[in-house]
């Protein structure tokens, strides 16, 4: 493997992780490819993904959003409305197949606002699986829901203590518990980022949210949007809402990162923005890293944009400047989080409300009679708790 | 030659004891004094750890150890400095340096190599570099031209063909990782450790030293008795992480056991 081969996207991506899992990471890729022509599997994955995920998930006109904010008319295409709330089970349940092909009996998976988690722990007791879920100790706690339902739904969460206690610590422990169990377990990646195949695969399964909303939108207003947006962590549910548009030049497209509170080292997570190329967690891609390339904690709002690194396909699309991507602090997110939920009647994620921030600059630069899907990526149940104690802080 | 072959071929050790450790914990100063003891106490070959934030191929006490080690101010002028106080206590002995590709690759790899070199490295381990990425190649070519070694990995789902492969591109030894998993003591390993060692060296013509979990004297002296060189770093991690605070009493403990592991293996 090498450069201009698959699994890279420019310079960035390959396959950069221990040793003992090199033999795994083959396997995969070797089943993946042969899955992916398999009419069976196909059929299979679109079975459970209409009858069990609920897809395809809606494109909502969000009417009163486009009044409020005066410009371009917003759709927002509804992954909140899958079963489990988020975009993540159309990769786990995805991931779960490859799994039970290759005749894996245990399944993990690392989670940071917990969605990734608790699609896996879906997945695990939809197909008998035995199911470990890593999440970061402090994100156990800022998205207890998530992380007690993933307990009733029989999966063992094991809270990581090291380092930040987020979701990159709980990515390096997923790794180190697969490099064990590497014969009998599965590793879910939950986002689009890790060694080779995994972005292709993960892009490949979340790609049904752009396959969906162009034709959705194409059927209703005989054309395509002049933009997209959806917000970055690792980047899974933008990867999958950008992809079937990389080639249409006429859409624009805009990826929104986490300014968290500042632009400072620690403060946020806008690897894009600040990050430089390095390796970590299997992948070459663009890192948050200080001068002698030690990993800088990030942070956010949102545990799910909380993370250091980003996908590789999007450090390419980057640099590339295919893809305009924008940081939104802590607070905007938090305004936009509350101005939907008002407006719209719609809770989204606290990820998503990244994206909203974006849109709204959008809308009003591209004007009336231009249309703007935002990829709604997960619903903001899991924040509630979180938004209120950050409203009562904001109060004082 | 690489000079750690030769020296493997010159037929001074029958089975190499390679200790571990990483630099900056507690501090760079004790960690001067810890290489000096643990030469002096029989080390064939130092591995000397550059700390990174996520180590993921390290287990729990070699985590701890960087996590440390980064809460000093980490720079790679105090690690150059420490190496070579190090390598100029006992110069005849090979140091290495295992650490991970992304401080490498962010300090520019000529760079770095060229102070390593300096400082008295003449070879790295790189846990997160496979041997067929583009960044190894040139990694591999860069060393050779400074006499210096890449020192690859190889596991037990290491396939044959992959085996075959890496031997292009990897020179000074092999490092056989004896077990599934991350760095880490352990009371057993695998039945067929020893029928895979002796394949690696049917297969490959370098010297095979197996690392990964080996703690005991018993354990070393066992595994001796076919492997090239035996490779311990988490029970020596483990000695500093319980002494460190106390510089005395941890060179009293590091002596003391590195000249036990040293005499099983003679």
């Amino acid at each position: 493997m090498g450069k201009n081969l698959p699994g890279y996207f420019g310079e960035f991506g390959g396959r950069y992780s221990p040793e003992i899992l090199t033999e795994a990471l083959e396997e995969l890729e070797s089943t993946y490819q042969k899955l992916k022509k398999s009419k069976k599997f196909k059929k299979e994955l679109e079975y459970y993904l209409r009858n069990y995920v609920g897809r395809p998930s809606p494109l909502t006109y969000a009417e009163r959003l486009t009044k409020q904010w005066g410009g371009a008319r917003i759709w927002l295409k509804r992954e909140d409305l899958n079963h489990t709330g988020a975009h993540k089970i159309n990769n786990a349940i995805g991931q779960a197949l490859i799994a039970r092909f290759m005749g894996k009996k245990r399944i993990i998976a690392e989670t940071g606002a917990g969605q990734h988690g608790l699609a896996t722990a879906t997945v695990g007791a939809m197909f008998g699986m035995e199911t470990v879920v890593y999440m970061g100790a402090v994100d156990v706690q800022r998205q207890n829901l998530n992380a007690k339902k993933i307990e009733m739904l029989g999966a063992k969460i094991l809270p990581v203590t090291a380092g930040e206690a987020t979701l990159k610590e709980a990515t390096s422990e997923a790794m180190r518990d697969w490099a064990l169990n590497v014969s009998t377990t599965h590793y879910i990646v939950g986002s689009a980022i890790g060694p080779h195949p995994f972005p292709t695969i993960v892009r490949d399964f979340q790609s049904v949210i752009g396959v969906e909303a162009k034709s959705q939108f194409k059927k209703q207003n005989k054309k395509l949007p002049s933009a997209i947006v959806a917000c970055v962590g690792g980047g899974s549910n933008s990867i999958g809402m950008f992809h079937t548009f990389l080639k249409d030049k006429q859409v624009a497209i805009y990826g929104a990162e986490a300014g968290g509170l500042g632009p400072k080292p620690g403060e946020h997570s806008a690897t894009l923005t600040y990050g430089k190329t390095g390796f970590l967690h299997g992948t070459k891609t663009l890192i948050i890293q200080d001068e002698s390339g030690q990993i800088v904690p990030a942070h956010s709002v949102s545990a799910g944009l909380d993370y250091p690194g980003v996908g590789p396909e999007h450090a390419y699309l980057s640099q590339t400047g295919r893809v305009d991507y924008r940081m939104v602090t802590d607070e905007q997110a938090l305004d936009c989080f509350l101005e939907v939920t008002r407006i719209e009647g719609i809770i989204p994620a606290l990820e998503t409300a990244h994206a909203f921030h974006v849109a709204r600059d959008v809308a009003r630069d591209l004007g009336k009679k231009k249309d703007l899907i935002i990829c709604l990526s997960g619903r903001g149940d899991k924040d509630v708790t979180e938004v209120l104690r950050l409203l009562g802080e904001r109060s004082k | 030659m690489s000079k750690i072959k030769s020296l493997f071929d010159s037929g001074v050790f029958k089975s190499a004891f390679i200790p571990y450790f990483t630099l900056g914990d507690p501090n760079y100063n004790d960690s001067i004094e810890f290489g000096k003891t643990i030469l002096d106490n029989g080390a064939d070959i130092l591995e000397l750890g550059i700390p990174f934030s996520d180590p993921v191929a390290d287990g729990p006490v070699i985590q701890r150890a960087a996590a440390r080690s980064l809460k000093n101010t980490f720079s790679f002028d105090e690690i150059f400095r420490v190496t070579k106080a190090i390598h100029d206590h006992k110069p005849e002995t090979p140091l290495v340096y295992l650490t991970y590709f992304n401080p490498i690759y962010h300090c520019g790899i000529t760079k770095f190599l060229d102070r390593a070199k300096d400082s008295g490295i003449i070879g790295l381990v790189i846990p997160d570099l496979p041997f067929d990425t583009a960044e190894s190649e040139t990694l591999f070519r860069e060393l050779k031209v400074r006499d210096m070694d890449l020192i690859h990995l190889v596991t037990p789902a290491s396939e044959k063909k992959r085996i075959q492969a890496l031997t292009k591109t990897s020179s000074g030894f092999i490092y056989y990782v004896t077990s599934f998993g991350v760095t880490g003591e352990r009371r057993e390993f695998s039945v067929d450790l020893k029928e895979r060692i002796r394949f690696l060296k049917e297969t490959i013509q370098l010297p095979i030293c197996a690392g990964f979990g080996i703690s005991t004297p018993d354990q070393a002296n066992q595994i001796s008795q076919y492997a090239d060189g035996i490779i311990i770093g988490s029970a020596i991690q483990r000695i500093i992480e319980e002494n460190g605070s106390d510089r005395s009493r941890a060179i009293s403990a590091l002596a003391d056991y590195i000249s036990k592991i040293r005499t099983s293996i003679s």
